[in-house]
């Protein structure tokens, strides 16, 4: 308990400095605080619109006590106003987030579905062909930047064999279900084969080191079948590394669903990002960052939080700590 | 295992026959007969070939592109840049990296723990959404400071690619010199009254660079991969690979050269980075690599 307390103050402390800074360096630079409204606004606007908008962002008190508005906007959903598409951003951002939310999920799914049995073969057959050739696909997956491996996607799949649309709009599972598999297919696979290789290098490490543990030798001498040894006990004795793997990986599937969003026309919080970067709309920038290091603040605290369910030597580890 | 090796090896030679190769083309272009510039058109018996007119061949090793440029050519130029931002970002992310690692994990103290906040809130941002911020805002601040106007595009993104590279090398060099300051030759040093300057220059350090240089490799590869992307997206350079394949990919059905060329320069270009870092890891023993 008390060090889920500190780790949770910890990440605080990061989400905190971090909006913080963000902010800053979004609104740095504007001489005088009714250019800077002038400008989070955007296009034409009257002089009583640039007075409203400084007294309702508080924008001519100190970075601090606009942080402080803005963190209370940001709990209670009030994100701003998007200059370039005029409309709230909180209304802007809610059907993108869905997209990239699946998009995720998806992409870690997927991610598993391929690493778990992969290190598990290649941890069982260690150093034959099949672990050979495994090390040499996941190092050539965890290296390949994300648009190249998009291309080629869409190159193999949807040009050469047209089976998906290389173009997909983003409908949802809850609308038609065929379609939104063709169209979320090929952006997941491009997401989830990096995420893959990551999963299957540490996953395989972690279980080599396991099946040399000797409940693993009691059990196979005890005549327990080789797969129950290997998918009950040495697996279960290994997730903590995939846990891991998937907390520290999600920045970079983050980071790749903007890539992924923008090549396969996705209408996401990362392609959004990229527009309103490009049309110079603050608050949806901000509001985009700062989403964004939140769920990576959250995914991180879950995991850190779920290896003592995972594992009861660590609760009994911090617990006497 | 001998026929694992052999393929390591090969691997190995194959990344630095690449780069070699590629630096070389890349500084020597503008001499080269056989590489045009990067902004003459492809003609052919006085005719113009553009619209995706050539395929790869005789006249454009990589065919042209819809305004009749030869994508060979801009590949080779380009590779200029990608190479220039890399290296320098890495250069100052090995230094400024390495200096705050080494300061947190051999001072401890308040050093250490604002270091770390530091490193944790850089690490919490996905390094393409900071890029992507940092090289946009950098644009406007640069425009409305006077003074700046030396500051290009291309260091806005070193600036942007060297923040991303600060951070894990910050990170593992403060790892390890918190492990190197326990050990006994840095207590003979000491006890023999070395300074902290001594100790750090003589004993930590030097056992620093191989981590250093093994993961600044592997990093390079990466920094490249986001100076392409960031090109993709609109907010790095327009003269880069990632720009090429964002012009051209709407046509891959066309024209498949256009886009697939210059992302088979990035993937093989990273890849030999990557490959470079995965020998260099082995040689000197290094586990730890960036994630």
């Amino acid at each position: 308990m008390r060090y889920a307390l500190q780790r949770i103050g910890q990440l605080l402390v990061v989400f905190v400095v971090v909006t913080f800074a963000v902010l800053v360096a979004m609104r740095l630079g504007a001489g005088g605080h009714r250019e800077l409204a002038r400008r989070m606004l955007g296009g034409n606007v009257t002089d009583q619109q640039v007075d409203e908008a400084v007294r309702r962002y508080h924008l001519d008190s100190n970075y601090l006590v606009q942080y402080l508005y803005w963190l209370k906007g940001f709990v209670t959903f009030d994100l701003g106003y998007s200059s370039a598409n005029s409309m709230s951003v909180a209304k802007l951002l809610a059907p993108r987030f869905w997209t990239t939310a699946l998009l995720g999920i998806y992409a870690i799914a997927v991610g598993l579905l391929l690493a778990v049995p992969a290190a598990v073969i290649q941890a069982h057959r260690r150093d034959s062909w099949i672990d050979r050739l495994g090390n040499v696909a996941s190092f050539i997956g965890f290296g390949v930047p994300a648009i190249v491996l998009g291309i080629f996607l869409q190159l193999a799949f949807s040009l050469h064999w047209h089976l998906f649309p290389a173009i997909g709009d983003s409908i949802y599972p809850w609308q038609q279900f065929g379609a939104h598999v063709r169209n979320f297919l090929l952006p997941t696979l491009t997401l989830a084969i990096p995420q893959a290789a990551i999963y299957t290098r540490l996953l395989r490490a972690d279980m080599v080191a396991t099946l040399q543990r000797d409940f693993v030798v009691l059990a196979s001498a005890k005549g327990m079948p080789t797969r129950r040894i290997l998918w009950r006990h040495a697996l279960r004795n290994s997730l903590l590394s995939i846990v891991t793997s998937v907390g520290t990986s999600l920045g970079g599937l983050l980071g790749g669903a903007v890539v992924v969003e923008t090549l396969f026309d996705l209408d996401g919080i990362g392609s959004q990002m990229v527009i309103s970067v490009l049309s110079r709309d603050l608050f949806t920038v901000q509001a985009c960052v700062a989403f964004v290091v939140f769920i990576v603040v959250v995914v991180n605290l879950v995991v850190d939080l779920s290896y003592s369910l995972i594992d009861p030597r660590v609760r009994m580890a911090r617990a006497l700590a | 295992m001998t026929v694992l090796r052999r393929l390591r090896r090969a691997g190995g030679w194959f990344a630095a026959t690449w780069l070699v190769a590629l630096v070389g083309l890349a500084v020597t272009a503008p001499w080269l007969p056989f590489v045009r510039a990067a902004d003459e058109k492809v003609r052919v018996g006085g005719k113009l070939q553009s619209r995706y007119r050539l395929g790869p061949g005789r006249h454009a090793l990589f065919g042209v592109d819809n305004s009749g440029f030869d994508i060979f050519a801009r590949c080779i130029h380009y590779a200029r840049n990608s190479l220039l931002v890399g290296v320098s970002a890495t250069v100052i992310g090995l230094l400024v990296g390495g200096a705050l690692g080494v300061a947190a994990g051999y001072f401890r103290g308040w050093v250490d723990r604002i270091v770390s906040v530091v490193i944790d809130c850089i690490l919490s941002i996905p390094a393409l959404v900071l890029a992507i911020v940092l090289v946009s805002r950098l644009d406007d601040i640069r425009q409305e400071l006077p003074g700046l106007g030396w500051v290009t595009r291309r260091w806005q993104v070193v600036a942007a690619l060297s923040l991303l590279a600060v951070a894990p090398l910050a990170r593992i060099v403060r790892a390890q010199t918190l492990a190197l300051r326990e050990r006994e030759f840095v207590l003979a040093a000491r006890s023999l009254g070395a300074t902290s300057r001594r100790v750090i220059a003589t004993e930590i350090l030097p056992n620093l660079v191989p981590t250093m240089v093994t993961v600044a490799s592997t990093g390079l590869g990466l920094l490249i991969a986001a100076e392409g992307t960031l090109a993709f997206l609109g907010v790095g350079l327009g003269e880069s690979w990632g720009y090429l394949i964002e012009a051209n990919r709407r046509r891959l059905d066309k024209a498949w050269w256009a886009t697939v060329f210059p992302c088979l320069m990035l993937f093989v270009t990273v890849m030999a980075f990557n490959l470079l870092g995965d020998r260099l890891s082995r040689r000197f023993d290094v586990r730890e690599v960036i994630t």
